[in-house]
């Protein structure tokens, strides 16, 4: 079945099952890492013990506190430290304490190269394939399997290529072309599908929007959402490691189920509308409505250039009195740039408030939740009824640019990037 | 696996985790996570809900969230078996190795068919569902390695019993 070309997922796949002779529909393949986070990892750790098992490889075992951190319940408290002294006991190589958003902290670290394939207790594992990982998000019993055995079960998926062409314009950034997909494909429209990325585009996609856009992958129902490496891949990691990692091509007569073209030039600011991501239109056409707050955060964005284009924005400027603006840097690392290039002075200046590197409101978890009337508009991924507060709630997903500008605004709409608002 | 006989549920497309069960009600206690199925749609479901009933919903049923307490909240609840178009992956898996039934329609148009509070019969291995006038649904038969899985009793059963730490 090998026969002819293979995708990035194929190539992945293949040098990664553990019997090469084995083709059939599902594979076990061995797995280089290994992420999980307290929630989820909390779940299995009962059952992980009760069982006797031991960590195939504590050295591959990236855990992080994210969801509670530092938590603000007993009942959270208590849950954090079933997590803690499980890590601890197990010697967990790369247990990061309050440290930042699991996914974040996952594209940190060296184990996440292009051509690995990495599993997590999470959704948004989906992400790592910014860097051309095959990475993909599974429930608490899948990770406990592949926690003990350093294994798990995995079909070849059928693949969609995308190919990014032209060039992103300055009020753009990955947020809104990854939006675009959704309106463009669905919320299902790569569901079981590897989307596999080509950055074909006059100027590269930054590695900062390429974390978003494979982030969201899952938003479309993908396993895996990877970037083809290249460059932009290649200086990332040398930066992080100190030495280039190997990049690795699809073939060219790989066999894909459909390409989706995009234009990045012709691409205008995005805004999905409550309650599916894939509820998208343009900024441009969205009706205008007061906003009461304004989230700049979650593993989908609170990275440094989302930052960066906040200050920006609102450089000199305040928020608007009606909206709360909560900002939350992914991990502390990007905190600690923001800190060094002054955007933290910047956007406290306007009045926004930072919260501690975490999930935050993002899963209706922390500081920052929604109450009935509140609207919000967010650059987290998901604006799924109830998913950040109260079930009355509403949440828009946008780009950091245009959350600060709805922040200093006080509202979202058309005038958010008509002629005269397009900023400094 | 065993014929489920339960009362039919009927839900849409997109029916993701965060519906199903609320972040709020995440937790590591079995009545919390019980109470919270379907609690910011309509908190009257959950209570009642009877051992064996059957959740139908259309396309991309379970898309969001991998927290697996919203498929442990459906075992805690004793929900029987899921019926849609199609599932959403990670979803799948997760009922699949805790043993819930995740079955597909083999003809669409049978969606519309189906009325809350009727009563099924939902046989997962031979994938055939029967309602309570007799009328026969068919189901698309489940994989090899999905009925690997059901027939071990879950994921967990198929874990070899000990391997050896890496430099053990
Ligand atoms: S930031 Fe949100 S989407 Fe990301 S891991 Fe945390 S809860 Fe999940």
């Amino acid at each position: 079945m090998n026969a002819g070309g293979r995708t990035i997922s194929d190539k992945i796949i293949d040098a990664h099952t553990v019997d090469p002779a084995d083709t059939g529909a599902y594979r076990e393949v061995r797995v280089d890492a290994l992420l999980g986070h307290d929630a989820t990892i909390a779940l299995l750790v009962d059952e992980f013990e009760r069982r006797g098992l031991k960590i195939w490889d504590p050295e591959r075992v990236i855990f992080t506190n994210d969801h509670f951190s530092p938590p603000a319940t007993i009942e959270r408290a208590d849950i954090s430290n079933t997590f803690l002294r499980f890590a601890r006991k197990r010697d967990v190589t790369h247990l990061m304490l309050d440290r930042g958003i699991c996914h974040q902290l996952l594209v940190e670290n060296p184990l996440c190269t292009p051509g690995s394939l990495i599993v997590g207790a999470d959704s948004h594992t989906v992400m790592a394939g910014g860097l051309g990982a095959c990475a993909t998000g599974m429930g608490s019993t899948d990770i406990l399997y592949a926690l003990a055995t350093g294994t798990t079960w995995m079909q070849r998926p059928a693949t969609v290529r995308v190919n990014f062409h032209g060039a992103l314009g300055k009020f753009c950034n990955g947020r809104d072309v990854v939006l675009e997909l959704l309106r463009l494909l669905g919320e299902s429209g790569a569901r079981y599908r590897s989307l596999e990325f080509h950055d074909l585009a006059d100027r590269p996609l930054g590695q900062d929007d390429r974390f978003a856009i494979s982030n969201m992958a899952v938003e479309l129902g993908a396993k895996f959402g990877v970037f083809v490496p290249d460059d932009v891949t290649a200086e990332y990691c040398a930066a992080r490691d100190g030495h280039r990692p190997a990049l690795l091509a699809p073939d060219p007569d790989a066999p894909y189920e459909r390409a989706v073209d995009v234009d990045l030039s012709a691409l205008t600011p995005r805004i999905a509308k409550p309650w599916s991501p894939g509820n998208v239109v343009s900024v441009q056409d969205v009706e205008t409505r007061p906003v009461s707050v304004a989230f700049l955060g979650s593993c989908s964005s609170g990275r440094i250039t989302d930052i960066r284009d906040a200050a920006e924005e609102l450089d000199g400027e305040t928020v608007h009195p009606d909206v709360r603006f909560v900002v939350i840097p992914a991990s502390v690392h990007v905190f600690q740039q923001a800190l060094r290039a002054g955007y933290v002075t910047t956007l406290t200046d306007a009045g926004a408030v930072f919260n501690h590197s975490s999930c935050g409101p993002c899963g209706g978890i922390d500081k920052g939740v929604l109450g009935a009337d509140d609207v919000c508009v967010s650059t987290s991924n998901r604006n799924f009824r109830g998913r950040m507060g109260h079930w009355e709630s509403r949440t828009y997903l946008a780009s950091a640019r245009t959350v600060a500008r709805a922040a200093r605004a006080g509202h979202i709409g058309p005038d958010l990037y008509e002629a005269g608002s397009a900023g400094s | 696996m065993t014929t489920i006989t339960g009362r039919v549920w009927l839900f849409g497309d997109d029916l993701n985790t965060d519906v199903i069960h609320p972040p709020q009600f995440f937790s590591l206690d079995e009545e919390k996570v019980r109470a919270g199925l379907f609690h910011g749609l309509d908190p009257g479901i959950q209570p009642r809900l009877r051992p064996g009933d059957v959740l139908v919903g259309g396309h991309n049923f379970g898309c969001g969230s991998s927290r697996e307490t919203s498929v442990r909240s459906l075992k805690l609840n004793g929900i029987g078996a899921l019926i849609a178009l199609d599932f959403a992956r990670i979803f799948f898996r997760n009922c699949t190795n805790n043993g819930i039934p995740c079955l597909t329609l083999a003809r669409a148009r049978d969606l519309q068919a189906l009325r809350p509070g009727q009563v099924v019969n939902v046989d997962p291995e031979q994938a055939r569902m029967t309602t309570e006038e007799g009328e026969e649904i068919p189901l698309d038969p489940p994989g090899g390695f999905v009925q690997r899985i059901w027939q071990a009793g879950g994921l967990l059963a198929l874990l070899p019993d000990s391997r050896p730490e890496r430099g053990a």
